[in-house]
């Protein structure tokens, strides 16, 4: 219970943050902030002078600055989150349509990390200092120190452009999924194979796992019986956390390689400051990784029957 | 506290790789440093006659697309982004320290607001935080430094505030309060000394994250603004011409490579 | 016909021998006990007889388990017998268990795996092997809902289900309460039955004494006696055996309690403490006078730790007062841990730690020499950090620590309980020593009944109910107090 309730007031939080946040880059936009508001509900064609004097008075762009930053909350409240100020479309209906590009990149990039990270974690882990572990340890520090624009670049460069084996931005085929998802899976599998790796060495030095052997189990069956399981606690808590890290290579990927998603969305509404944009997408965000680690804590409290607060 | 007994005897706070790391940050500090003593060039001086030449004398890396030295190029931006990043780095250190140890030896109300800032700025990636202050802040470079000093201060607050929270509950602080001992010796002989080496970590592990930050923005346009030199905007301005000039390209990625993977190493494991 | 015979077993470190030749049999219905202090090689040796010593380390040897010979020096050979010949009960059962797993499962696994019953067979077989140890009811829990005892015959039933005659424990006691270990005892001799072999390896003489049959005591690698255990137990021949038996709190002699009418040093009336909302005890009223030992005794969660810090401020009583002798320093009221490690900077060097004791409490760097002198300690010490000092050492240089600041009361929360039984003999006597000489009211605190009982001029049993029972030297057994929970 109360671990929900720190998971509630850190949603809260979150929307109060980034509410504020926009409230003042909103204030501090160059120019007629009212005007630019009104063409975007309205298109530029429609806008006049009366039409931004009403979105002036409504926002309460010119007075003070409390009553104005309570509309903006208020409007948050209500999930309002008014119209696009480039598209003039609702920042609902652009977030829904961009969402699910997204979402299903970042499915498939955790999916293959987990593919990828994990099995070569818990190999190294089992013979900590043997020779995979050394290898898995220069490869993870090595992905750890390239970012994901700098891997995909170099994915670019090799797999599109040099060996022409792979279109290097698009949407909509499956092979478009390839490029983007590998640039995230490869750091993130970075960090899985470590975890992965420290819980499994920590795990067979545990008294459990050699009671296991003592019992006569064979170490393949300890491995299945003792070892996952309690691998999976520090993997899926991690999981939640590395959500931070998805998102910022889901911001950085979709625009490189031009994937639809609300990342790109972002980086677009901030370089044309479109705020209603920007709040939008930063709230999903944010709040997203609430959610995914709400879900985490419930997930481990099914596999963990110690976990109880 | 779990001891883990692995069989890991080098837990020395030199070992091995932090070394190699910091010769690794060490090169190409040297290199930023004297860089331009060494050959001295304009980093923004255009020659379109030599747009994507190879190297010269005057040019040991070769020429990007508008004719400028690569080779000053980057040693200017080797100067740019870690000014901006260490300062941003020190400031979130020494805010993370303060607002740590504090929230962990005065607890009550104090605490529990840093905390659920603290929750709050956790959920939001970096690199958003970075784009809302940079949308609000105009002056880049004062703009990065707002934003991740920012971004950056939460990780050293949680740091501090675990590592004070549990010493303080520790038999020793009981002990030598017992024996009359203040607050400026339990930081001192206590806390200190356990927070030190963390803090280390998470300085380079901190400066890495900044860099690419930067970098990263860059690269999609919305960081640090052309003509200024910057790592990530050199590499997309350069990604065109990869075929006819792959040094180009490389040097900018081979650096912040470099750079990257000996602050990773600098920093050493991450002990939860 | 042995069990299990071993034959000229050694462990070396490189070159050097860890444990000199050792030859044993085990045989059917005759238990078997190793004792021995910490590094006296007893655990290498039953790392040798399973083939689990660590890699850096190497056996010679060889060891003779039902039809087979093998030898030490090639340890994976050793593998197959786990579960199937020998059973093996762990140390600190409660970490034995899988923590994600439930009672049941856990044994039944063995069954399933080792012996290849069919599923449902091995659950039932495992429900009918703890239903058997009085674990009826509890095989859904998972370890951490099991109580140590718990957890400790689940630990067995799940290492003898693979059918082993042979069951090794080592260190059976470790990590339990100390009012458990002759239920350990006799769940291992009803184990081993009249056909099975019992190998128990110990430095707890009071689970040594227990099992009868043969007894081997072990110091620095080598067998310095071995013979039947109740001859051993009655008439050591070595001194060294004799020195170690002697160490026990059940043999030593009883202090002379000393009573007297100075004004008390430290005194509490109707005292109340409770922890995380669980009331410990209500309505205790002692006065420690100095140079008394004030001796607390009760089994772990009673709160006699909790009744020592409510004594020095530490935490907050729910009701009732301490007083606290007048014209006393601030800082006269002291305390010993039980784990001295953890009482220390990490990573201060004592020697630093003892000198900045000296500088806030006033005195001079010559103090900590001769309190250096006084107890016994090298000064070469002074240079370590806390974790690179024995446990016997470090407690004494805490002892030395406390004294730097003269105090008039000094609360010893299980100062021995982690160290070797001759260890926490001279350490005991010590305490007792600077307790008299120095007038320090001292309060000393264990699970060791017969350690309280033999120590302290006054002693306060506290049972787990919080009910409180004084005994002074003359009136043994008048209730002073009851628990009003």
């Amino acid at each position: 219970m109360n671990a929900v309730v720190s998971r509630l007031v850190q949603a809260i939080m979150v929307a109060l943050l980034i509410g504020t946040a926009t409230f003042v880059m909103m204030r501090s936009l160059p120019g007629d902030a009212a005007w630019r508001i009104a063409a975007g509900r309205y298109g530029y064609d429609h806008v006049d002078a009366a039409a931004a004097d009403a979105v002036r008075a409504e926002l309460g762009l010119d007075g003070p600055a409390l009553p104005a930053l309570l509309q903006w909350m208020g409007d948050l409240a209500w999930l309002d989150f008014g119209n696009s100020l480039v598209s003039g479309q609702p920042v609902m209906d652009e977030i829904a349509h961009q969402l699910g590009a997204s979402l299903s990149l970042a499915v498939v990039a955790i999916l293959l990390s987990l593919l990828i990270g994990p099995p070569l974690g818990i190999l190294a882990g089992l013979r900590p200092g043997g020779v995979l572990d050394r290898m898995l340890l220069v490869a993870s520090t090595g992905l750890k120190a390239v970012p994901q624009f700098l891997m995909a670049l170099v994915l670019i460069v090799f797999i599109a452009v040099q060996m022409r084996w792979l279109p290097a931005a698009g949407h909509g085929e499956i092979w478009h999924f390839i490029l983007p998802s590998l640039t995230l899976a490869l750091g993130l599998a970075a960090v899985n194979a470590r975890i992965a790796r420290d819980a499994m060495a920590r795990i067979a030095d545990m008294p459990f796992w050699r009671f296991a052997q003592w019992k006569g189990l064979s170490e393949r069956q300890t491995l299945f019986r003792h070892g996952l399981r309690n691998v999976s606690v520090p993997l899926f808590t991690y999981l939640g956390l590395q959500f931070v890290t998805l998102v910022e290579g889901v911001i950085i990927v979709e625009s490189v390689f031009g994937w639809p998603g609300i990342g790109h969305a972002l980086v677009h509404a901030i370089f044309s400051r479109d705020v209603p944009m920007v709040q939008g997408t930063a709230l999903v965000l944010g709040l997203g990784f609430v959610l995914v680690n709400a879900t985490i804590d419930l997930a481990v409290r099914r596999i963990d029957p110690r976990v109880t607060a | 506290m779990i001891v883990i007994a692995t069989p890991q005897r080098r837990r020395a706070m030199w070992p091995a790789a932090r070394i190699v790391g910091a010769a690794h940050v060490l090169v190409v500090a040297l290199l930023a440093l004297l860089g331009s003593v060494v050959v001295p060039s304009d980093p923004f001086a255009q020659s379109l006659v030599k747009a994507l030449a190879g190297p010269d004398p005057a040019a040991p890396l070769g020429y990007d697309h508008l004719g400028r030295s690569i080779f000053h190029r980057l040693v200017d931006t080797l100067k740019l982004s870690p000014i901006i990043t260490l300062a941003a780095v020190a400031t979130a250190g020494s805010a993370g320290l303060v607002l740590g140890t504090a929230a962990a030896a005065l607890g009550g109300w104090i605490e529990r607001s840093l905390v659920i800032l603290a929750d709050a700025l956790l959920a939001l990636p970096g690199l958003l935080l970075v784009l809302i202050v940079l949308a609000m802040v105009p002056g880049t470079a004062l703009g990065f430094w707002a934003a991740l000093s920012l971004v950056l201060w939460v990780e050293f607050f949680r740091l501090t505030r675990a590592a004070t929270r549990e010493v303080l509950a520790s038999p020793a602080v009981q002990a030598s309060r017992l024996l009359g001992f203040g607050p400026i010796y339990l930081f001192r002989a206590h806390i200190w000394p356990e927070i030190a080496p963390m803090m280390l970590t998470a300085a380079a592990f901190g400066t890495a994250t900044a860099i690419m930050a930067i970098a990263a923005l860059g690269f999609v346009h919305v960081g640090l603004r052309a003509p200024t030199p910057e790592l990530g905007l050199m590499m997309v301005e350069l990604l065109p011409y990869w075929r006819e000039a792959p040094l180009a390209l490389l040097s900018p990625v081979i650096a912040i490579f470099a750079l990257l993977l000996g602050l990773t190493l600098l920093a050493g494991s991450r002990k939860s | 016909m042995s069990l299990l015979k071993a034959v000229g077993v050694i462990v070396l470190d490189g070159g050097a021998p860890l444990l000199q030749p050792l030859s044993l049999h085990l045989d059917p219905g005759e238990p078997l006990v190793i004792l021995g202090e910490t590094g006296s090689g007893k655990s290498l040796l039953a790392q040798a007889l399973m083939g689990t010593l660590p890699p850096e380390l190497t056996a010679r040897g060889r060891v003779a388990i039902a039809d087979r010979v093998l030898d030490t020096g090639s340890p994976d050979r050793f593998r197959g017998l786990w579960g199937r010949e020998i059973g093996v009960l762990p140390q600190e059962p409660w970490l034995s268990l899988d923590p994600l797993m439930r009672a049941r499962a856990q044994v039944a696994e063995t069954h399933a795996l080792v012996r290849g019953l069919p599923r449902g067979e091995a659950a039932a077989r495992a429900q009918a092997d703890l239903a058997a140890l009085g674990l009826a009811g509890a095989e859904r829990r998972y370890p951490h809902e099991l109580s140590g005892g718990m957890a400790q015959r689940v630990a067995i039933a799940a290492a003898r289900a693979g059918g082993g005659r042979i069951v090794i424990a080592d260190e059976p006691t470790k990590g339990l309460e100390a009012g458990r270990r002759d239920d350990v005892a006799s769940l291992l001799l009803s184990e081993m039955g009249d056909t099975g072999g019992l190998l128990v390896i110990t430095h707890d003489l009071a689970l040594a004494r227990r099992p009868g049959g043969r007894l081997i005591v072990l110091r620095s690698g080598a067998v310095v006696e071995q013979g039947p255990s109740r001859q051993v137990f009655a008439a050591p021949q070595d001194a060294y055996t004799r020195e170690f038996l002697a160490a026990d709190p059940e043999n030593w002699s009883a202090r002379t309690p000393r009573a007297g009418t100075e004004p008390a040093v430290v005194s509490a009336r109707d005292l109340a403490v409770s922890r995380g909302g669980r009331s410990l005890f209500a309505g205790i009223s002692l006065r420690i006078a100095p140079g008394r030992i004030f001796g607390v005794t009760g089994p772990s969660g009673c709160g006699k730790s909790s009744l020592g810090d409510a004594l020095l401020g530490l935490i907050p009583p729910d009701r009732g007062t301490v007083t606290r002798r007048p014209g006393d320093h601030p800082h006269a009221m002291q305390k010993l841990y039980q784990d001295p490690v953890a009482a220390f900077p990490r990573k201060r060097s004592i020697g630093q730690t003892l000198a900045d004791t000296v500088s806030v409490s006033g005195g001079n760097s010559a103090d900590v020499d001769g309190l250096l002198d006084r107890l016994g300690l090298d000064p070469t010490l002074l240079g370590r950090r806390p974790g690179a000092v024995s446990g016997g050492d470090l407690q004494r240089l805490s002892l030395l620590r406390v004294l730097l600041r003269s105090p008039s009361f000094v609360f010893a929360d299980e100062p021995t309980s982690r160290l070797d039984p001759i260890t926490q003999a001279r350490v005991i006597r010590l305490l007792t020593e600077i307790a008299e000489k120095d007038g320090v009211a001292l309060m000393l605190v264990s699970h060791d009944a017969a350690l309280i009982r033999n120590t302290a001029d006054t002693v306060l049993s506290l049972d787990a109910a919080g009910t409180a029972a004084i005994s002074e030297p003359a009136t043994f057994g008048t209730p002073v107090a009851e628990a009003l929970t």
